[in-house]
């Protein structure tokens, strides 16, 4: 019988002061700082043994391309009648920004240059400047049979067959022009690859 | 009309100029000679009111090249042609700009594609190439390279 029933019991008014429990309150903190010490070391320990097993790269490298495929960034640019249907792919229509693609009018704030029209050597090492310019990882898309390798234009006198010529390329979209939902078809695929990237 | 104009201009240019032919939508064809470009350009516009150079063009005719001019009157609403033959080897040619500002870039680009120079140009650089650019692309002896070999020329100028 606990002392409060006992009290009431006795006829003691109720409200008379509770038994002081005497077992002593380990505070949370120091729970958390005791299973830290044990815990910590022993995350560490296994990581290290992770990496060393699979290497850190193999470790951190999806979240990076996780994060990287989601938020494509392409370069603001036109250089033909394809940068045409690159607007319209941004625009209310086909609205390319729900896969994460905002276009950037500063090289310096892109991963993605999308070359959409016809290379000529007066451009061309501008196009250039403007890769360098974009930090690493980058990647190029060729938009369009004319970036792709000249096309119509190939052997004329002033055209850059093919834009793989100045940078590398990593995924070309054939058409002339391609439509929007051809580019957003090679964006996708670029994610794909980008999912497989090492390094 | 045209007889009035082709007497006017044999009045004003005397043996500086070779010969009018007629041509469709203009007063005339004016062949001048070379040598007296500036004199000539001079006239056609104090003289017989061609205030305004709407085009200058070049031909490669192998054995010659012609730098061709339209010019047009305000005060004649019509358009007339100059033009001028120049030897193959080293054509040159007075430069316009003196007269008719806006010569200046359809001399550069002239002189890009079919290799005419025109002397006393204020600023004779290429126009639609690249600096450097080896080739005068609308010269008949301008061979459609393949792309490698272009790539190659180009890049290593």
């Amino acid at each position: 019988m606990s002392a409060s029933a006992e009290s009431r019991a006795a006829g003691k008014p109720v409200g008379a002061p509770l038994p002081v429990v005497t077992q002593a309150a380990v505070p949370f903190i120091e729970i958390e700082t005791l299973r830290a010490k044990e815990f910590v070391p022993a995350a560490k320990e296994a990581l290290s043994a992770m990496i060393a097993e699979r290497g850190r790269g193999e470790l951190t490298q999806p979240v990076f391309n996780w994060a990287g495929r989601n938020s494509l960034f392409p370069l603001h640019w036109g250089l033909a009648c394809c940068a045409i249907e690159f607007a319209a792919a941004f625009g209310a229509r086909w609205d390319a920004e729900r896969f994460g693609v905002v276009p950037r009018s500063s090289p310096r704030q892109c991963d993605l240059m999308i070359v959409n029209g016809t290379v000529t050597w007066k451009v061309a090492h501008k196009l250039i400047t403007l890769y360098e310019q974009m930090p690493e990882p980058k990647w190029v898309i060729a938009m369009g049979n004319c970036a792709t390798g000249g096309g119509p234009f190939r052997t004329a006198y002033s055209v850059v067959p093919g834009v793989d010529k100045l940078v590398p390329v990593d995924l070309y979209i054939a058409g002339c022009p391609p439509r929007p939902e051809a580019m957003l078809d090679g964006i996708l695929k670029l994610e794909e690859l980008i999912r497989e990237r090492k390094e | 009309m045209e007889a009035e104009f082709s007497a006017q201009v044999s009045a004003r240019l005397g043996d500086r100029v070779a010969g009018i032919e007629s041509f469709p939508g203009t007063l005339g064809r004016v062949r001048f000679r070379a040598d007296a470009a500036l004199d000539v350009f001079r006239s056609m516009r104090d003289d017989l009111a061609f205030d305004h150079l709407s085009m200058v063009g070049g031909i490669d005719w192998v054995d010659h090249r012609e730098a061709f001019y339209v010019l047009w009157s305000d005060a004649r609403r019509a358009y007339v042609i100059l033009s001028a033959d120049l030897p193959a080897q080293n054509p040159h040619i007075e430069s316009a700009t003196s007269i008719w500002p806006s010569a200046n870039w359809h001399e550069r680009e002239t002189w890009e594609l079919v290799d005419i120079h025109f002397d006393h140009h204020p600023d004779l650089r290429h126009l639609l190439m690249p600096d450097g650019y080896a080739f005068h692309p609308l010269l008949r002896s301008f061979k459609l390279h393949e792309p490698e070999e272009l790539e190659v020329k180009t890049r290593n100028v």
